[in-house]
């Protein structure tokens, strides 16, 4: 997946109009990452990547930049 | 008339006969517009005819088709905008005893009556598709999600279930202002009703319309409720589960 495709997923996890995330978007400036937002990703993360983290695990995460680093450590971000 | 609505955007299933019709007639009253969905596409027209105002859709769908509500909902939202409202009025009843009580029999009730209202709910909360001041969904449940009935172990399942999703709904969505209730009729004669009242005895059928202590419902007494859980009446009511049954449950 490039960094496009991801973003494009972003914003189809947390219910966003396309083009509305972007890499530098943190997490207050999305409306659908409220904790309920969180278990959402977590679900995203799983059922499209196969990445398993905990709740702390996402709480560390503070934007869009912070999930790019994680999808690269797992190999799943090209570019 | 009232225009409580002002225009918001409502999506009714079960729009083609029985209490959808109703509901979807009565809303219209109060100014909503409607998106009516329903599986016969030439009395789903019907219906349109007989409502106030013109820009209403309609949506020929088999909610059977799980798969298609997602698509189907956002292809309308892309149409006429964001959306108020969810009344999800479609609904199936298999009479069997246990003993004919299959899988398959309990499944068709189940995605039409539980899975596809949740699939529609998903679809038209989602942040793109509902109104950011919130909204109302109001499911049809059933007195049988209440009490029980021989012959209605599917449907009074379902029928429960819907009522348990929609609070754990109405809890999930209140940061939103999104309000989620449920309306469980009584006996109320429509062609769903009366097809299955025709498998039973003329003397059954007299039984069980005796056993409403106001008589048996009319479909405008249905609607009539749901507009008001729908509007901006019921503000402060979310999560409940309104019997409108002419005291059949008080029993």
């Amino acid at each position: 997946m490039n960094s496009q495709e991801a973003l494009d997923w972003l914003c189809e996890t947390f219910e966003e109009p396309p083009g509305r995330i972007g890499e530098t978007t943190t997490r207050e400036e999305i409306p659908g990452w409220d904790s309920l937002g969180t278990l959402s990703l977590i679900a995203a993360l799983d059922e499209r990547f196969d990445i398993h983290l905990s709740e702390q695990d996402i709480d560390g995460l503070k934007g869009v930049r912070d999930i790019f680093e994680l999808l690269r450590r797992h190999d799943a971000l090209s570019a | 008339m009232m225009s409580n609505f002002e225009g918001r955007w409502v999506v009714v299933t079960g729009a083609s006969s029985g209490i959808g019709r109703a509901v979807a007639i009565e809303l219209a009253r109060h100014g909503a517009r409607l998106l009516l969905v329903g599986r016969n596409a030439e009395r789903l027209a019907e219906t349109a005819a007989a409502l106030d105002g013109a820009e209403h859709r309609q949506l020929v769908l088999d909610l059977a088709r799980l798969d298609l509500i997602a698509g189907a909902i956002a292809d309308a939202r892309k149409d006429v905008g964001l959306l108020y409202g969810l009344c999800h009025a479609a609904g199936v009843v298999e009479t069997r005893p246990l003993s004919a009580n299959t899988v398959q029999v309990v499944q068709s009730q189940l995605d039409v009556n539980v899975l596809a209202g949740l699939e529609l709910a998903r679809a038209v909360c989602r942040r793109d598709a509902m109104l950011p001041e919130g909204g109302s969904i109001l499911f049809i449940s059933s007195v049988y999600g209440w009490v029980g009935m021989p012959g209605q172990i599917g449907y009074c399942a379902t029928k429960g279930a819907l009522a348990a999703a929609a609070r754990a709904m109405a809890i999930e969505l209140a940061r939103r202002r999104i309000r989620v209730n449920c309306l469980s009729p009584g006996l109320v004669m429509t062609r769903m009703t009366e097809e299955a009242l025709e498998k039973l005895s003329p003397e059954q059928g007299a039984k069980l319309k005796s056993a409403y202590p106001l008589g048996v419902g009319q479909p405008e007494d249905v609607a009539r409720a749901a507009v008001f859980l729908l509007g901006p009446g019921s503000a402060w009511i979310t999560g409940v589960d309104l019997p409108v049954d002419g005291g059949y449950t008080a029993q």
